[in-house]
Formats: C-alpha cells, structure tokens, sequence
C-alpha cells in the first residue's frame, strides 16, 4: 500500500525544532482557540476552527513520529477538554488518534504537497470530529445534538488555516 | 520480548493512551437518576485540579492578547476618537434627567408593592449586589458554551450564581478559580434556566440546542403563545431572581419527538455572541440595596419645579379629559344641575368638576309568576297603588297576585 520505496523514505526529512517552539507555539495555539471565538463571533458564526488539531497535524507531520504525534495529540486535546466543561478525555482522545495517524501518514507518504495537506487536514478533522461524537454519545452514553454541516464547515476553515499556517511554521525548524 | 516490544512501541503507546483516557472518562462520568442522557456534572476533586491547572497555563497569555487589545481600544476611544462626545454627553445628561423622572414615578408603586408583599408574607428578591466582570475568553470548542470572566473567588464569585448583562440573562457561574471564573451560558445543550411567558403566564424549561440557539421546550401545543411575546425568568431555579429578561418567542415549533407538544424558538435578549462586560449576582435581598435607596433619595431630592410643572400639567391634562368624557356621555351628567360657571370647571379642592350624578335606579323586569314576595309587589304594597304615574307594568304587577291569591282560596 505503501506509495514510496524504502530508500525514499530513509531520506524523508525529520524537521527539528527549537525547544521554545515546540512550547509556545501549542500554547499560543490553545490561547487564540479560547480568545479568538470571542473576538470573532460577532462577525459570523460559521467561522469555526480548531487550531490545537492544525498544530498537532503540523508537528506530527514534521516530525514524522507516531509516539510524538500520540503525546502532541493527546496534551493538546486534554488542555481544551479541560477549559471546556465536559468530561476531560473527549477531545484527547480525538487527538491522541489523529497525532498518531497524521505521523504514520507522514511516514509512509510525501506530504510537503499543499493539496496534499489540505485533504489530510480535511480529513483528519472530520475524523477527530467523528471521534468525538461516538466517545460522547455511545462510549459515554449522552445525548448531544450534531450539526454535521458544521463540521464539514469547521474541516474546511481547519485546511485553509493549515495553507497558510504550516509555511509560517516552517520557517521556524531548525536548518542544517 | 524486547523485540516484540520495540516493534510495536507505537501501537503499543497509542494503546496506552487511549486506555488511560477512557479509564479517566469512566471515573469522571457518573449517571444520575434523571433517566438517559443525564448525568452528574459535578467535578470531581482530580478533575477540578486539572482544569485548574489548565486555566493556569493559558489564561495568562490569553489575558495578555485581550487586554492588550482592550488597552489600544481604549486608547483610541480615550484620547483620539473624542469627535462625538460633547453632543454624547448632553444626550447623557437628558437620558439620566428623565429616568429619574420615571424612576420617582414608579416609586411610590413599588413601595406599594413591597408593602402589599409583605403583608401577604410573599418575598419578592431584588438584586441586592453585583459584581462587573470581564470576558476575556472561552472553551474554544462551539460544543461547548462557556465562557470564562477576570473575576474569581477573591472577588466574592461563588458556584452557580447568576450571570447577566445590562439586557439580559447571560448564563450561571460553573467553576470559580481564584482570579477567574467559567460561566455556562444559557445557550448551552446542558443548561437549563426556569422561564415564564409574560403574558400568557404560561412556564418552561430554557436551554440550548447545537447550533447555539435557545428554545423553551416541554410545553404543550397552546395557541396563545404568539412571536413577539416577551420571556422572563420564573425565579424557580434558584439561580436566577425572578422577572429577569430573557428573550422573545421567535417562532413556535412542533416538538419532533413529542406529540402535543412544541419547542419555542427564543431571540435572546442578552448579545450572547457579543459579551464583553457581564454581571455577577453575587447576593440578592428581599429590599433594595443601598446604592437603590440613595439613586431613589437622589431622584427625589432632585425633583424640582420641573417636575411639580410636569405633575401640574398631567392634573389638568386629566381634568380636560374627563370633562370631555362627561360632555360626550349625556347619562352621566345631571340635565337639571346648574351650568358650570367657573369655566375651568375646576373645583376649589382639585377634584374632577363633574357633579356626582344620581345613579339611575335599577329598572326590574317583571316577574313571570309573582307573588307577594316580588320585590314589585311588595313596593306597590307598600305605596297602596297610589300616584297616578305609577306605570302599566306595575299595575298588571300588582292584579296578578291578587288573581293569584283567589286562585288559592278554596
């Protein structure tokens, strides 16, 4: 199934960071998730985004480790269940999925394809939305009402974001 | 072993924190007795810690991009877009002017009012105290609506106290942390505020649906309730005082999982997507707060010989009025009385300058099958059928029971 051979994917480029960025940049992410729907939700209510997923998509793919991406995802969707009311574990376990799959993809495929990476934000999005909803509704038990239209919405702001995001962070890896 | 182990080590850590997650979903969701769907979503200990953690973590810098942005608004407001405020500040000062008018007005009413509840032993709750708050940021997740404010337990914020804003209900305080507080807005699935229709008095259950609207729901279909009539709280919730704005009844809609029932679709009188400045009903009394009674010693203080003028004015504007009414309705008025010579028609002492006129006298429709107890016969009886004004009606009256009585005889 694989799409590269193995000595294409030896020379895959694991992108290192610097240790600041690696902190501040989920931090300043997790911020602007909690401040921006204030800010913005005067203008219209179909903006919707989840910039923590963009982020944990980004270093999972950058790093190319699917332990990485695990923990990246993980401490990134238990920080928002945390500053929401509901039970802390639903958005991590979402997360926790998507970072492991989003760094076996980066493995196995090239991805530095804008296209690529939309559809890959796309569809990790409504996956993690996906997540959500069965661990809500039949892992948990609880009824909550859907909008599946605003989850497409919320995929395509996701991949238009990750667009114009990933060569900004780009320019903050370490280059040899 | 090891190389089982090395093999699978991504399997084998995603494995391990999915299982740690949905152990620590398992211990944190616990069931209520409320039926289905319903949960107890009280904090644990363990939990509560975590959020508190997490709040620590991000809400400085979420702090730090808010209040960097409200100090450049500011700024521009405060020392370079002050075009308007001359012409805002007259505006002001007339708006401030008759609302003390109104509110000097009104005030014998609710003293009134007061006075009636507590001889009925009825406690009417007023805000008695309140704390202004900041919003300065939210879950981030549109699952969830809430909403968290720079006020904390320090600032006196306590679980489950009301949240408004200058138009309405906005939502309950979930979880205070020392500086800041998470509000649950009324928007949200899992909310659920006690409401009543103004008119109509008819009672319901508030709450949010997914896409952020709000409904009243669980009430039977009743064709009274009309779009545009008002919604306020019912005080039944013990969270929120009773008569608090809530919204409008946008549109009426058939409950899709219940016959006989419909959903009402509300328009929130609160800018739920647009709080920057909320209140914290942090106590509320049954009398008016201090800073109520000075604004009322203020109002009546300042009522002035504008106001003694404007009363004036509504006196005779009245007095106009019923004498019109008096002129236009012949029957009130005495055809006999002497005319009203003093031209304003206004008596010595105020009162209205319409004479009292004689009450008509209650005209009694005859009995179908009289007898002595009639209250006609028993008259005539009296008057010994005398006075040549005495009427036909009366007459026949009087004969039939005395065909009555010969009847009787034997």
């Amino acid at each position: 199934m694989s799409l590269l051979g193995a000595n294409f994917r030896r020379d895959l480029e694991i992108r290192r960071y610097p240790l600041i960025v690696y902190a501040l940049v989920p931090l300043v992410s997790l911020a602007l998730q909690a401040w921006l729907p204030k800010a913005l939700g005067r203008i219209s209510p179909w903006i919707l985004f989840d910039l923590p997923l963009v982020v944990t998509i980004y270093f999972a793919l950058g790093r190319r480790s699917p332990v990485q991406g695990t923990i990246m995802g993980a401490a990134m969707g238990l920080f928002e269940d945390a500053l929401s009311h509901h039970a802390i574990g639903l958005n991590g376990l979402a997360k926790t999925v998507v970072g492991y799959l989003a760094a076996s993809v980066g493995v196995r495929f090239d991805v530095d394809n804008f296209l690529i990476r939309a559809a890959l934000n796309f569809s990790l999005s409504l996956l993690a939305s996906g997540i959500y909803l069965f661990v809500y509704r039949f892992l948990l038990g609880m009824e909550l009402d859907w909008r599946w239209l605003a989850e497409l919405v919320k995929a395509v702001d996701n991949s238009v974001i990750a667009m114009v995001l990933f060569p900004l962070l780009n320019r903050l890896q370490i280059r040899d | 072993m090891e190389s089982f182990f090395f093999r699978f080590r991504n399997q084998l850590v995603l494995l391990a924190f999915l299982a740690a997650q949905i152990i620590g979903l398992a211990t944190q969701v616990r069931r209520s007795d409320a039926g289905r769907g319903a949960v107890d979503t009280t904090d644990g200990s363990g939990v509560r810690l975590v959020r508190l953690w997490a709040n620590a973590v991000v809400s400085p810098p979420e702090r730090a991009i808010h209040y960097s942005l409200v100090g450049i608004q500011k700024m521009w407001t405060g020392y370079f877009d002050l075009r308007y405020v001359l012409q805002q500040n007259q505006n002001l000062t007339k708006t401030v002017d008759q609302l003390r008018l109104e509110q000097a007005a009104l005030l014998e009413d609710a003293r009134q009012g007061q006075r009636l509840q507590a001889m009925l032993g009825f406690q009417e709750r007023y805000i008695y105290s309140t704390v202004a708050a900041q919003v300065y940021g939210t879950s981030g997740s549109d699952q969830s609506k809430v909403f968290y404010i720079d006020k904390g337990s320090n600032d006196g914020l306590k679980k489950d106290m009301a949240v408004i804003s200058a138009d309405g209900i906005v939502g309950k305080v979930r979880d205070v942390f020392q500086h800041s507080a998470q509000v649950l807005v009324v928007n949200d699935q899992t909310s659920g505020a006690g409401v009543i229709l103004e008119t109509t008095r008819i009672r319901g259950i508030l709450k949010g649906d997914a896409a952020g609207n709000l409904e009243m729901v669980g009430l039977l279909a009743d064709d009274r309730i009309k779009p545009g009539e008002k919604i306020l709280t019912a005080g039944g919730d013990l969270i929120f005082p009773r008569g608090l704005p809530v919204g409008t009844v946008l549109k009426v809609v058939r409950d899709p999982d219940r016959d006989s029932f419909i959903d009402v679709i509300v328009s929130p009188a609160a800018h739920l997507e647009q709080l920057d400045e909320v209140l914290v009903i942090t106590s509320t009394e049954p009398r008016f707060s201090a800073d109520d009674q000075n604004n009322i010693a203020a109002s009546e203080t300042l009522k002035g010989p504008e106001v003694e003028a404007q009363q004036k004015e509504a006196q005779q504007n009245q007095l106009k009025e019923s004498q019109i009414m008096a002129e236009r309705l012949p029957g009130l008025t005495d055809a006999k009385a002497a005319p009203d010579t003093t031209g304003t028609g206004q008596s010595p002492a105020g009162a209205s300058a319409v004479p009292p006129a004689p009450a008509p006298a209650p005209k009694l429709l005859p009995a179908l099958h009289p007898d002595r107890f009639s209250p006609s016969v028993a008259k005539q009886s009296e008057a010994g059928q005398s006075g040549a004004d005495t009427s036909q009606d009366a007459t026949k009256q009087g004969q039939a029971p005395q065909a009555a009585d010969e009847e009787r005889k034997p």
